[in-house]
């Protein structure tokens, strides 16, 4: 009997992914990044077309001399929590900016986007209390559901008729009840009905936390996300964000339009218990949002982009995870031998994109996920495009197509 | 607590699983009622969720993320379901 028993499926999958020598399809190995579109992998240039990077704001210019001036100025680290010395200007001017661009009173910057959705359901969900989270939620959303002493209940997948029976079913505890959804959803690119999940969450009298992870940069006039797209910000009670998408940086937020948010600083334990984020980290997120509220002209770009892949790739043969043309392009098979060996031979190709495979994924799908770019040029698109082309022979072949 | 439950809940509860198990893993429908879910059944995470949502369509109840976190096995999923409908 040992500690690692337990991980033999992990284990088996480590081989079934890997083993054979060849580039691993999990935690690929990138042996350098010389853009927001490009690395070297195995010892060879590729395009990177699965970064989440969507506006390519990592290599932003003055991105970058906003970080590079912060460590000149102010170092390398904080070395202390928000609640002990790690309570820079830098910080709270970001909070700042983020409530403001909202228009509301409260923001909160958290080390990592991780800890915004375990920092914010674990505090503002307690004893007493209940979080209704769609079932396909983030890691992040289960995990702080976890760390809450609340009550957690999940409802099916995008189905407001759904949640509208378990919140009835709640009765007068709708009121102590905070529901939460994510807005685009990673893993397929599919967006919550959020007109109906707002409205029924509100004629129920619950609160709604709404992740925008993947749509903060990228929807939106302002690129505020799909509430603002929606016009539903007057009307929404908490939205989460990260800076490692759009933003290109590593940290997390939550704004909101209750001024009392504030009072979580004092009770949330993933805001408490860690460092603050570093200080060129604080200084290039603070800079990318200020090109995100003034990126109509990358959005645009991004948005052509979207619309002619998922218009090509479907005219391919490619089943999608999503109608609604996104940034997130989730080519989904039954068979995880099929995405395996279409992921290895987009890599052969020269273009890098994401493996997902069951238990990471709903419905038992196994999905060869690209994430688009602004930073993209027509050019890669086609190329992207021309190598799942170039593919479809194969996938037939090895699968009779899953 | 009173555990006044009403007569043949604990049966209507176990038929509810046994339905919904049934469906989700039909080699695991005859399981033995103190065999692991996990490991016996052979039931991963997502389909002990899908499990679950068929059973509370079933039972047309909510069952908390922490009532099925509890239960490794048939019976005591059915006793944890069983206290939410005492409860109710």
């Amino acid at each position: 009997m040992s500690l690692f028993d337990k991980f033999a499926t992990q284990r088996a999958l480590q081989a079934a992914l890997g083993g054979d020598g060849r580039v691993a399809a999990l935690a690929t190995p990138m042996d350098a990044v010389h853009s927001a579109t490009s690395a070297t992998i195995n010892g060879r240039r590729v395009l990177l077309a699965g970064t989440n990077n969507y506006l390519g704001l990592t290599h932003d210019e003055a991105c970058r001399a906003a970080a590079i001036a912060a460590i000149q100025t102010q170092g390398t680290g904080t070395t202390g929590s928000r609640m002990a010395s790690g309570n820079y200007a830098g910080h709270r001017a970001l909070e700042r900016a983020l409530a403001e661009a909202f228009g509301w009173p409260a923001g909160i910057v958290f080390s990592t986007g991780y800890q915004a959705n375990l920092g914010m359901l674990s505090a503002l969900a307690g004893p007493g209390d209940f979080l209704m989270v769609d079932a396909d939620s983030h890691a992040s959303i289960h995990d702080g559901c976890k760390l809450s002493a609340a009550t957690t209940i999940r409802f099916r997948h995008n189905d407001p008729v759904d949640l509208d029976r378990r919140l009835a079913r709640l009765g007068e505890d709708t009121r102590r009840t905070l529901v939460v959804v994510e807005s685009l959803y990673s893993t397929l690119g599919d967006r919550a009905p959020l007109r109906e999940i707002l409205e029924l969450t509100h004629r129920h009298g619950a609160w709604l936390l709404v992740d925008e992870a993947h749509s903060f940069g990228v929807f939106g006039d302002r690129g505020l996300g799909l509430c603002e797209e929606l016009g539903l910000l007057a009307e929404v009670d908490f939205i989460v964000g990260t800076f490692s998408k759009s933003l290109g940086g590593v940290g997390g937020f939550c704004v909101s339009r209750h001024a009392d948010l504030e009072l979580l600083r004092m009770a949330s334990r993933p805001y408490i218990f860690t460092a603050s984020p570093a200080p060129p980290v604080i200084a290039s997120t603070h800079q990318a949002l200020r090109r995100v509220l003034a990126g109509a002209d990358l959005r645009a770009r991004l948005r052509a982009h979207s619309e002619r892949f998922y218009r090509e790739v479907a005219a391919l043969g490619y089943k999608l995870g999503a109608d609604t043309p996104g940034p997130v392009a989730a080519l989904v098979f039954k068979r995880r031998e099929s995405a395996q060996a279409l992921w290895r031979g987009l890599l052969d190709a020269g273009i890098y994109t994401n493996l997902m495979i069951p238990p990471a994924t709903p419905a038992g799908l196994s999905i060869v996920r690209i994430s688009l770019s602004a930073a993209h040029s027509d050019e890669d698109v086609s190329r992207i495009i021309a190598a799942l082309d170039g593919q479809i022979e194969t996938l037939r072949v090895s699968a009779a197509a899953g | 607590m009173t555990t006044t439950t009403e007569p043949g809940a604990a049966a209507r509860v176990e038929s509810a699983v046994r339905e919904a198990l049934a469906l989700i893993q039909p080699a695991a429908a005859g399981l033995d009622g103190d065999a692991d879910l996990t490991a016996e059944a052979g039931l991963d995470s997502v389909q002990v969720m899908d499990l679950i949502m068929e059973i509370e369509d079933r039972l047309d109840l909510s069952i908390p993320v922490e009532t099925v976190a509890e239960a490794r096995t048939v019976n005591e999923l059915c006793a944890g379901i069983l206290r939410l409908t005492v409860r109710a």
